[in-house]
Parts: C-alpha cells; structure tokens; sequence
C-alpha cells in the first residue's frame, strides 16, 4: 500500500519541488511586468507632454507625417500617436524581459533572437522616416523646377518620382528587415529595370526625331560659332 | 411681371416673363461640361425631420447639370449620418457628406486649431467653409453654388436661376447672389427690410458716398443665403462664421472683385423658411444676436477702409438709423395697404427699437475691441501652412462616406 501510495506521492513531490524553484522566476516575472507597464505609462504621459509642449503635432502636420498617419487611416493626434507605438514597444520589451526571468531555454533564445531584432526595426524605421521627408522634398524640388520650365505634366512628374523613391525606400526598409530579402531584391530589380527600359524604349523609339534635332542644333550652333571672326563688318 | 430697372453698382437679373426651366436646365448641362457645378448644402440633422428637406431632394433628383452634391451634416450622430445617407440615396449625383461632429472630422477640426486657425464655432460659416475646402481639395468642379436647406418653398428653377450667371462663360459673372421677395399673407424679411437697409442709408447719410456701402446697397436682399461663385473665389475669400455672414462674405466680393463681375439674380417669386424669433429682451440669441453680428461685421468692414468712428458718430448714427427705419416703416405699410397684406405697424416699431438697441450694443462691442475679427482665414493661407491639408480632409470625407 506504501509503496503505492509513493508511487502517487513521488511525482507530486517532484512537481511540487520543480514549481518550489520555478516560483520565484514566476515572481519575477510577474515584478518585472507590472514594474514595466507602469514605467511604460509613465513614460507614455511624460511623452505625450513633451511632444505637446515642443508642438510636434503642428510640426507633423508640416512635414507630412500626419497626412501619412491618415493614409494608414489613423486618426489620433501624431503625439498620442507616437507615445502609443513607444508605449507598447515598451510593454513587448518587458514582455520580453519578464519571459527572461523564467529561465526557460527555448524562451531565452527567443528572447535573444528578440533583441538582435530590435536595431534592425530602429534603423528601418529611421529609413522610413528620413526617406519619407527627402521623397517629400525631391519631389517638390522636381515640380518646381518641372513648372518653371514649362513642363506640361509636372505634377504627374513630380507624382511618379516621389512613388518612384518611396518603392525605393521600402526596398531598403524590408531589406534591412530582412523580410523575405531575396524576393525584395528580385521584385526590385524587377520593377526599377522594368520602368528603366520603358524609359529607354519610350525615349528610343519617340524620341528619335527630337534627339536628331537636338543634336543636329547643337551642331548647327558650334558650326555658326566656329566661322564667325572676332572683327564686326559694317 | 418684375421690374427691369439696374439699380446699384452690380447687375441685376431681373425674372421676366416665363423663363421655360427647360431650356435654363438644358444650356446649364451644356456649359457644366466645361465648368463643372458642385452644390453645397450646409445641414443641420433637425432639418431632415422638418418639412423642408424632403421637398428639396425630391427636386435636386432630378437636377442632372450638378457635378457633386457635399452636404456638411451639424449636430447629427453616426446614426443620424446613416440614416441622412439613405436620405439623399434618391439623388443620382454623387453625394458627399460631411460629418462634423465625427470623429475624422473633429480631429481635422483640431488639426486647423493646433497649427493657429481659428476656425470658428460651429454654424452656416463654418460648415460651408469646410464644405469648399473638400470641393477645392477633390478639384472637380470650378463654380460652387449654396443654399440653405430650410427652404420649404424649394423648387429646382431656384438652383438652375442661381447658378446660371456663373456657369454661362459668355456673362462671365464670378459672384451671383440670389434674391426673392419674402411674403406671405404679411411681409417678411425684418432685419433686411428695417435693419440693414435703412442701417446703410443712414451711414452713407452720416460719412457720404463710400464705394462699400454702395455695394452694399446694391443687393436686393444682402442676407439670402443662396449664392454662387466660382472656385478662385472660394479660395481667396475669408468668411465671418457668426451672424456677420452674409454681409462678412460681400465685404470680400467686393475687396477681391470688380462688381463688373458681381450680380444678383431673382431665384424665386415666393420664397419661406424657418423665422428666428427676435428675442429683443436677450442679445444672445435670435435676430438680436443676428443684428450685433451683422452691425460688427459692417462696422469693421467700413473701419478696415479707412473710415474713422468716435463716441459722437455712433450717437448720431443710432438718431440717424431710427429716422430712416421709421421712414421706412411708413414705405412698407403703404406697400402692405395696395397689395392687402396684414401689417403690424406696433410689431415693426418695436423691432426697430430692439434693432436700434442692438445697434448700440454692437458700437459698444467694437469700440471695445476694433479688432475682434470672427473670420476665417482662407484656404489658401490654410494650405500654405498645412500643406497635406486638402488631402487629409478628401481622406476624411471619402473614408466616412465609404
């Protein structure tokens, strides 16, 4: 009968003695947890302030960010905004933090596959960012220059250029992602190749008669330079 | 049969005969190819369960000539934008709705207050304005044309009559304001008819002939609040967003154009919506309100051209003013008398004297601050500031109406 009731008892003792040293870990977890959502909130409110306070809403709505945060269909203020992406960036890093605490392998090297993740997401995001305004300015740079020459679809210009460069920069993004880098790459080829011999054909086969005339103005004008003397004949 | 006489400096198309709406619907299709017609409908949901707004989408159904309809909902709920949706569903035009008091809008409303644009409380004024702004935004149309949705005596001659100066490219006309005369079995129309005219007359009487006031002077009914112009004009003009309204907006006709390019159009032989009482006890509300808005806005108007005002010239004004509105009290009986109108001789003279009260509160109010400017600034100071400005409120609008 002991010896049965051992049998029951053994493994009862051992998940007790298992969960005895797991417990802590649990305990930290759980610290680790509430400690990170109240620093994040924390940290949400004083952003938001600050945003608030050096008017980056206003500053947003110029630069273009918010008319990209409405695309997306968001309709919260660019402060409220980027405090709720910092916030539950926060909330996955302690997330993150906490599952440490369990020591749990499997956990751990996902933790750690985790991390060497985030530098590649930061410096993405700052490729969105910056590629976002430098498409805004090249863009604008184009439809002024294009209208002050007289060019009739400057707009469309300008347009193709700017969708030109964001595919460019989200190329550049996912590559830095590393989300399927292979295929961006092809797709990329792909597509700027694809548009560089339109390019080149459309240019090619109608542009021939306007390269003929401009080349042969050109040679027209050296020839009319060459032959005229310095002396002015009355 | 109307008159043919011009009066004032801006032409006057006069209702002769029995124009066939036939033939204005027909030219009006033609010309719209060339410059697209978009109608602005600034609506209250109230308006919808009144009596009005049934008969005028029943007409503007069979409007073809409209390029778009956007009607600016006011105070209605989700559910109200829905069922006001269904509403104008009998309208084979496209129709936009704009919902201010959703949540898209409201926050463009704080994207206009955060970069330093007062855009005003919410009204007529305001809800056009936004209204040009998404018809500048989705660039569509070149004239815009506006009128009230209270207008129980609405028929689709009063649009085509309204519009047709300015999509006709042979007149040429940058601005048409409409006008009617408002009877029934008595005469309607006070504040026109005992405030502003009369109002004119006795500043014109006190400083002399000044180019404004002479404008001003010759519209037939300033306050309609039907008008038409093209879209350049939508984006030069600042509008006032209280009272001041229809007299803030002439104020910028005439700054931004010749009146060569200006006119008024009879719209309608009879013409009814809703009355505001006058609430002469309390100038908060009612054609009391109305009157401190409009006397501020031709007040400023005047002092923004040069015209200088003191204590003693108000004093005389508000004497002069009560002289020429009791003159024209005695005018309008006769005319009531020889067409057998009922005329309240005692009801008119106390809206003169609660006019001439709010007269004097509006010269109180502006010499206190001359500068109190309840205009909205126009879009082209908007976009200059916020440039993603006209695509952000396009987004709004379309991602609501979806």
């Amino acid at each position: 009968m002991m010896e049965f009731l051992n049998l029951i008892l053994e493994p009862l003792q051992e998940v007790f003695l298992k969960f005895k040293v797991f417990l802590p870990n649990v305990l930290a977890m759980l610290v680790i947890m509430v400690l990170g959502i109240v620093l994040a909130r924390l940290i949400k409110v004083i952003l938001v302030k600050s945003l608030i306070a050096i008017n980056f809403d206003s500053w947003s709505d110029r630069m273009g960010f918010t008319t990209l945060m409405r695309k997306g269909d968001v309709w919260g203020k660019p402060s409220a905004t980027l405090s709720g992406i910092i916030f539950w960036l926060l909330i996955i890093i302690t997330l993150m933090i906490g599952l440490s605490a369990l020591n749990i392998p499997t956990i751990d090297s996902l933790v750690e596959q985790f991390f060497g993740y985030v530098p590649r997401v930061f410096s993405a995001a700052m490729i969105l960012i910056i590629g976002y305004v430098l498409a805004g300015f090249i863009s604008q740079g184009v439809l002024i220059a294009a209208v002050n020459s007289g060019y009739h679809y400057s707009k469309l210009l300008a347009k193709a250029i700017r969708i030109l460069l964001m595919v460019l920069i989200l190329a550049m993004a996912m590559e830095q992602l590393q989300i399927a880098p292979s295929i961006v790459l092809a797709a990329f080829s792909i597509i700027f190749g694809g548009i560089v011999v339109a390019l080149s054909i459309s240019f090619g086969v109608g542009g021939i008669d306007a390269a003929r005339r401009m080349i042969e103005r050109e040679t027209m004008e050296k020839g009319a330079a060459e032959t005229r003397d310095d002396i002015e004949h009355v | 049969m109307s008159d043919f006489h011009q009066t004032g400096i801006i032409t006057t198309l006069h209702q002769l005969g029995k124009p066939s709406l036939e033939r204005l619907e027909s030219e009006l299709y033609g010309f719209s190819r060339a410059r697209p017609v978009a109608l602005v409908l600034p609506a209250l949901y109230s308006e919808f369960e009144g009596p009005a707004m049934p008969g005028i989408v029943q007409e503007l159904a069979k409007v073809k000539y409209l390029n778009e309809i956007v009607l600016v909902l006011d105070k209605g709920s989700e559910k109200d934008f829905q069922r006001v949706r269904e509403f104008m569903s009998p309208i084979s035009t496209e129709v936009k709705i704009i919902h201010n008091d959703g949540r898209r809008i409201s926050e463009i409303y704080e994207t206009f207050a955060r970069n330093g644009f007062n855009v005003g409380e919410r009204g007529k004024g305001r809800s056009a304005w936004l209204a040009y702004g998404y018809v500048l935004a989705r660039g569509r149309s070149d004239v815009i044309a506006l009128h009230d949705c209270d207008i129980i005596t609405y028929s689709r001659e009063l649009l085509a009559r309204l519009c047709y100066p300015v999509v006709n490219p042979n007149l040429d006309y940058a601005f048409c304001k409409g006008y009617y005369s408002r009877v029934s079995n008595k005469l309607n129309g006070r504040v026109t008819r005992l405030l502003v005219t009369p109002l004119i007359q006795s500043i014109q009487q006190l400083i002399g002939p000044h180019k404004f006031l002479t404008f001003l002077d010759s519209f037939r009914y300033p306050l309609a609040g039907e008008f038409c112009m093209t879209t350049d004009l939508a984006r030069v003009n600042r509008i006032p967003w209280d009272w001041g309204l229809e007299v803030g907006s002439l104020a910028e006709v005439h700054r931004n154009y010749s009146p060569r390019r200006v006119c008024q159009v009879d719209i309608a032989a009879n013409y009814d919506h809703k009355h505001q009482v006058l609430s002469a006890d309390d100038a908060g509300k009612g054609l009391m309100k109305m009157t401190v808005d409009i006397c501020k806005s031709i007040f400023r108007t005047l002092a923004s051209e040069g015209v200088v005002f003191s204590d003693g010239m108000f004093k005389s004004l508000l004497v002069a003013y009560l002289r020429q509105a009791e003159d024209t009290i005695l005018k309008y009986e006769a005319d009531a008398a020889i067409n057998g109108l009922k005329f309240d001789r005692h009801e008119e003279a106390m809206a003169v004297e609660a006019f001439t009260r709010a007269i004097g509160m509006a010269t109180q109010v502006f010499m206190e601050n001359p500068m109190a400017t309840p205009l909205i600034p126009n879009w082209n100071r908007v976009t200059s500031a916020i440039p993603g400005i006209f695509e952000m409120l396009k987004m709004a609008v379309d991602e609501d109406n979806k």
